[in-house]
C-alpha cells in the first residue's frame, strides 16, 4: 500500500525552480547529458589542446552540431510522444534536390524552391503521419518504408528531369545570405537557425499546452485521448515537424553546397537518434526535454569533430560515441529510477 | 473451405507469398522480363542468400520483441577478422574463421547482456555496439595494417565450402541459406524453443513465470544474430577473397523490410521462418530483378517502399482475420 504511486508525475513535465537544489537537478532529464558534454568537452581540451578552445574549433563542432540539431530536435519530440522518424534520411536529399532541381536547374526564383523544399518535407510528414495513426503500424517501420518510397522518388525524377544524380545551384544573394553564408567566415548561418529552432521547440514543449500533450501521448496514449487530448492531429503535426526541419536542413545544404546529391542523409537517422538518446530522451516515450537534446547533440558533434583536433585515430571518435551512448542510456536508466523514487517519496 | 482458409490463408506467411506473386508479376506483365531468365538469375539469389542468413535470427529477435541493429557492423567486423588473421598475418584459415565467429558471439553476448540487465531498448543498445564495433573495425583495421582493406588467400577446403561459384555464378552461400532455414525452421516450429521464442515476444512477464528461461533465450538469440552476420562477412572475405570496412550498414534496413515483408510482426509474437525466407526473396528479387526488367532501376527502391507498406497493411489485416477466426472456430465445436 505505501510502496503504491499513484499519479506518479511524469518527470519531464517537472518545473525546474530557479533554487533547484543540487538533487533535484540531478534528477531532471538533462543531467546525465550536461554530465556528458562537460565530461567530453574537458577531454578534448586535454587532448586536443589551443587549436579546440580557438573560434575555428568551436566552429567545426558548432557547424556539425546545427546541422544536426535542427533534425535531432523533432526527431526527440516525436521520441517523447513514443514514434520513431527513420524517414528523414531520405527527405534530407529529396528537399535538397527539390531546390537545386527547381531554382538551380530550372532557374526559378529562389522562394520557389524554397518553399517546394519545404512543403516536400511537409508532405512526406503528413503521409508518415496519416499511416502511423490510421493503421496503428508501428512508425519504425512505416517510416522505413516511406524512406525507401522516397529515396526511390528522388532517385527517379532527378534522373528523369535532369539526367544526372547531382544538380548544381548557385542561390542569389537574398537566400545565400540567410541560409548559406558563413558568419566571420566560419561560423555556419545555420547555428543561429538551431538557435532559433531551440527557443520554438522549448516554447512548444516547456511552456505551452503542446508540451504536456506530447507527454500524455508518450507516456499512455490511450489515457491521453480519454483525457480528450487531439492525439491523432498531435501525431500527424509531430511528424509533419520533422519532415519540415529535415527539409530544412537539405535545403541549406543545397545552398550553402551549391549542389544536391541524390545520396546524403542517411547518416542523418542513426546520428539524430544518438543525440536525442545521449540528451537523456526515453525511447519508449514520456520522457525528455528539449535542453537535454541539444545538449545530447553537442556532446556528439564535439566528439564527432574534437577527434581531429586530437593525435588520435579518427575512428576511435565512433567508438567514444557508441560507448557514450550505452553510458548515457545506463546513467539515464539510474537517474529516471531516482526520478521516480523522490516524487513518490514526496507524496 | 473455411479449413482451407484457416489451414493455408491466415498463416504468417501467406503475405510475403502473394508479395512475391504480384512482384514477379508486374516485372514480367509491365517490366517485359521473361520469367525463366527472372527466376533463374545469380544475382538476386546470391542477394537473398547473403540477406537471408541474417534476416533469419533478426526476425526470430523480432519475434522475442527484440531488435538487432549491430549487424550492421558485423558483418564487416567479421570480414576483417578472417582477412587480417588469416590474410596479414598469415595464421591458418581455421584460426581466423574462428576468431570471426567468435567476435560475433563476444558482440552477442554483449548485446544480449545489456539487454537483459537493463530496461534499455534493444534498438538503442545494439546502436551503441554498431557506432562502436565501425570504430573498432576502422580503427582496428587502420591501425595494425595501416590501410581499409586486406586481401586473403583461403585454403583450398575453405573456398571450396564457404566462397566457391557454383555454375560461374552461384555463390555456395546458397547452400547456407538454405540449410540454415531448414536448422531455424525445424527449432522454431518443432521444438518447444519456438514456442518460448513466441511466448516471450507475446508477454515476457507471463514467459518468465511460466517458467521459461528468457533472459537466457534473449542472450542466445543475441548471440545467434551476431555470429550470422559474421558468418555472411566471412564468406564473402573468402568469396572475393579480400575484406572491405564498409558495406554493412545497407543489411540493417535490407533485413528489418525482408523480415517485415515476411509477416513478422515488430511488436513480437507473430511471425515465421518460411515467412522470413519468402520475405528475404522478395526484397532480392524487387532489389535485383529489376534489372532484367525495362524499368529504369532507379525506381527499385520506390518499389520497395511501396511493397513494404503495402506487406504490412495485408499482414494486419491477415492477422485480425487469423485472429478472429480461431475463436470462432471454438465457439462451433
Amino acid at each position: 500500500m505505501t510502496s503504491a504511486t499513484p499519479l506518479q508525475p511524469a518527470a519531464g513535465i517537472v518545473k525546474a525552480s530557479p533554487f533547484a537544489t543540487l538533487g533535484s537537478l540531478v534528477r531532471r532529464p538533462e543531467a546525465g547529458s550536461l554530465i556528458g558534454a562537460i565530461a567530453v568537452f574537458v577531454f578534448f581540451i586535454v587532448f586536443g589542446g589551443e587549436t579546440f578552445l580557438s573560434p575555428a574549433g568551436f566552429s567545426s563542432w558548432l557547424n556539425v552540431a546545427a546541422e544536426i540539431g535542427i533534425v535531432a530536435l523533432p526527431i526527440g519530440l516525436l521520441m517523447i510522444a513514443g514514434e520513431l522518424d527513420i524517414s528523414i534520411g531520405a527527405i534530407i536529399p529529396a528537399a535538397s534536390l527539390t531546390m537545386a532541381i527547381l531554382s538551380g536547374f530550372y532557374g526559378l526564383p529562389d522562394i520557389v524552391g524554397i518553399v517546394a523544399s519545404l512543403a516536400v518535407g511537409l508532405l512526406v510528414g503528413f503521409v508518415n503521419g496519416v499511416i502511423v495513426v490510421r493503421t496503428g503500424v508501428p512508425s519504425l517501420i512505416v517510416t522505413i518504408g516511406t524512406m525507401f518510397g522516397v529515396m526511390g522518388l528522388t532517385l527517379g525524377f532527378s534522373v528523369l528531369l535532369t539526367g544526372s544524380t547531382s544538380t548544381a545551384i548557385i542561390a542569389g544573394p537574398v537566400a545565400q545570405m540567410l541560409l548559406g553564408q558563413f558568419v566571420a567566415g566560419m561560423f555556419a548561418v545555420l547555428i543561429f537557425w538551431w538557435a532559433l529552432f531551440i527557443a520554438g521547440f522549448y516554447y512548444l514543449l516547456h511552456v505551452s499546452p503542446t508540451g504536456n500533450w506530447i507527454f500524455a501521448l508518450g507516456g499512455d496514449k490511450v489515457s491521453a485521448r480519454n483525457a480528450g487530448i487531439p492525439t491523432d492531429r498531435l501525431t500527424i503535426a509531430l511528424f509533419m515537424l520533422s519532415g519540415f526541419s529535415a527539409a530544412f536542413v537539405g535545403m541549406c545544404q543545397a545552398i550553402v553546397y551549391q549542389s544536391a546529391q541524390v545520396a546524403t542523409g542517411q547518416s542523418f537517422i542513426f546520428n539524430s537518434i544518438m543525440c536525442v538518446v545521449i540528451g537523456g530522451v526515453l525511447l519508449t516515450g514520456g520522457f525528455g526535454s528539449v535542453v537535454g537534446i541539444v545538449l545530447g547533440t553537442i556532446t556528439f558533434a564535439i566528439v564527432n569533430q574534437g577527434i581531429y583536433f586530437t593525435s588520435f585515430d579518427a575512428n576511435l571518435g565512433s567508438v567514444i560515441i557508441g560507448t557514450l551512448l550505452l553510458l548515457a542510456v545506463m546513467m539515464n536508466d539510474t537517474f529516471r529510477r531516482m526520478a521516480l523514487s523522490t516524487s513518490s517519496k514526496k507524496k | 473451405m473455411s479449413n482451407f482458409i484457416g489451414r493455408y490463408v491466415l498463416r504468417p506467411e501467406i503475405g510475403s507469398v502473394v508479395s512475391l506473386v504480384a512482384i514477379v508479376a508486374f516485372f514480367v506483365i509491365v517490366g517485359g522480363a521473361s520469367v525463366s531468365q527472372l527466376l533463374g538469375a545469380a544475382s538476386w539469389i546470391n542477394f537473398a542468400a547473403n540477406l537471408g542468413i541474417v534476416a533469419l535470427p533478426v526476425g526470430l529477435l523480432m519475434i522475442a520483441g527484440e531488435m538487432d541493429i549491430s549487424i550492421g557492423a558485423m558483418i564487416p567486423a567479421g570480414s576483417m577478422t578472417v582477412a587480417i588473421v588469416s590474410g596479414y598475418f598469415g595464421m591458418p584459415i581455421l584460426v581466423g574463421m574462428l576468431c570471426a565467429l567468435g567476435l560475433g558471439v563476444l558482440v552477442g553476448l554483449l548485446n544480449g547482456i545489456l539487454a537483459v540487465r537493463t530496461s534499455v531498448p534493444s534498438l538503442i543498445i545494439t546502436l551503441g555496439s554498431l557506432v562502436a564495433m565501425q570504430g573498432v573495425v576502422l580503427g582496428g583495421s587502420v591501425l595494425i595494417t595501416g590501410g581499409a582493406g586486406v586481401t586473403v588467400e583461403p585454403a583450398p577446403w575453405a573456398k571450396f565450402l564457404f566462397g566457391q561459384l557454383i555454375g560461374g555464378s552461384f555463390q555456395v552461400i546458397i547452400f547456407w541459406w538454405l540449410a540454415l532455414t531448414a536448422v531455424f525452421w525445424f527449432f522454431v516450429h518443432r521444438t518447444p524453443w519456438g514456442n518460448w521464442i513466441f511466448a516471450m515476444g507475446g508477454d515476457k512477464v507471463s514467459a518468465r513465470n511460466a517458467g521459461i528461461p528468457t533472459d537466457r533465450l534473449t542472450i542466445t538469440l543475441f548471440v545467434l544474430s551476431a555470429v550470422c552476420a559474421s558468418f555472411v562477412g566471412m564468406c564473402q572475405a573468402i568469396a572475393f577473397n579480400s575484406a572491405q570496412v564498409s558495406g554493412g550498414m545497407s543489411y540493417i534496413f535490407n533485413a528489418i523490410v525482408a523480415v517485415v515483408v515476411g509477416g513478422v510482426l515488430l511488436t513480437g509474437g507473430f511471425g515465421s521462418v518460411l515467412g522470413i525466407f519468402f520475405g528475404t526473396i522478395t526484397f532480392a528479387v524487387v532489389n535485383q530483378g529489376i534489372y532484367f526488367t525495362d524499368i529504369d532501376r532507379n525506381w527499385s527502391n520506390l518499389i520497395i517502399g511501396a511493397v513494404l507498406l503495402l506487406a504490412v497493411l495485408m499482414n494486419n489485416s491477415f492477422r485480425k482475420m487469423a485472429l478472429s477466426y480461431s475463436p470462432r472456430k471454438k465457439a462451433r465445436t
